[in-house]
């Protein structure tokens, strides 16, 4: 007996606009993979991944991050249906946005990993990007922050951090 | 006691075939409408998409042969599609809101045109 082994898809919700961010249900993004895949691969595709479902097993509404699992040997089909998502549906309301993927992992785990080491990255990126002085301040006291309390803390508070750096640079 | 000679040769392609033939026949319920060849293929290509969806109704399929007096054809379909067109073809099951099936009498991965 072997057990069933699964691959989780880290991918990221790009909204248009920043005001869509209700839109982002765990209910809206499963329904909207499960049409883009119903399109694309048909009955077919449908069943492949709804035995395991294309399951959302993790989704951070205000980073606009997703984790979905599937199957292992329906990966390929899962990731080639994501870019084909073009809105989020949810109480009638409607947002135009993209699915980018970030990384497929093995473990829940692992994706974990990635994306604390890929929100670490960001932080740089904006440090470089940013125009001015309480800015940088700012983005310097989070990049500290979460290098410093590596070992104790988790990736919980340095998605936060990244979030609130996130929005000094689009207000 | 030698057995008796087959009526069949099999032959095996070992290198990766380029297509696959199929020779099906569509069974209808008398007294319905015919296909002509153009809804025959547009048949076979909605068959695939309600299974398969818009990557297997972009499968080139071809529709090479096809008798309307006897509802038999035979199709071209390249190798990595032929799993898809085979269960597409057998789970169609109405045309034109009438019973109909796909029998799949042959297939092949040699031309048809050496056989």
């Amino acid at each position: 007996m072997v057990r069933f082994k699964n691959r989780y898809v880290l991918c990221q919700v790009v909204a248009e606009e920043p005001r869509g961010r209700p839109c982002i249900e765990e209910r809206a993004v499963g329904s909207a993979v499960k049409d883009a895949i119903a399109r694309a691969y048909g009955d077919y595709g449908l069943a492949c991944c709804s035995g395991a479902g294309p399951a959302v097993k993790y989704l951070n509404a205000y980073t606009g991050t997703v984790l979905l699992r599937c199957r292992k040997d329906f990966y390929r089909l899962l990731c080639s249906a994501l870019p084909l998502v073009r809105q989020l549906e949810s109480r009638g309301l409607r947002c135009p946005c993209f699915l980018s993927t970030l990384h497929v992992g093995g473990t829940i785990r692992s994706c974990q990993k990635f994306l604390i080491q890929y929100n670490r990255r960001q932080l740089l990126t904006l440090l470089q990007n940013c125009t001015n002085e309480d800015e940088r301040q700012r983005i310097r006291q989070s990049v500290l922050s979460c290098s410093l309390t590596e070992e104790q803390s988790h990736s919980g508070e340095e998605e936060e951090e990244e979030d609130e750096d996130d929005g000094t640079e689009t207000d | 006691m030698a057995p008796p000679p087959a009526t069949f040769e099999r032959r095996v392609l070992r290198s990766a075939a380029g297509h696959h033939y199929l020779r099906v026949r569509l069974e209808l319920p008398d007294g319905g409408a015919r296909p002509n060849a153009a809804q025959l293929k547009q048949l076979v290509v909605a068959a695939l998409r309600e299974l398969h969806g818009e990557v297997g109704a972009a499968l080139p399929v071809d529709v090479l042969t096809y008798e309307e007096k006897t509802l038999s054809a035979i199709l071209r379909v390249v190798s990595s599609g032929f799993v898809k067109l085979w269960s597409a073809l057998t789970l169609l099951g109405f045309y034109q809101n009438r019973r109909c099936a796909f029998r799949v009498l042959q297939f092949t991965c040699k031309s048809w045109r050496q056989s």
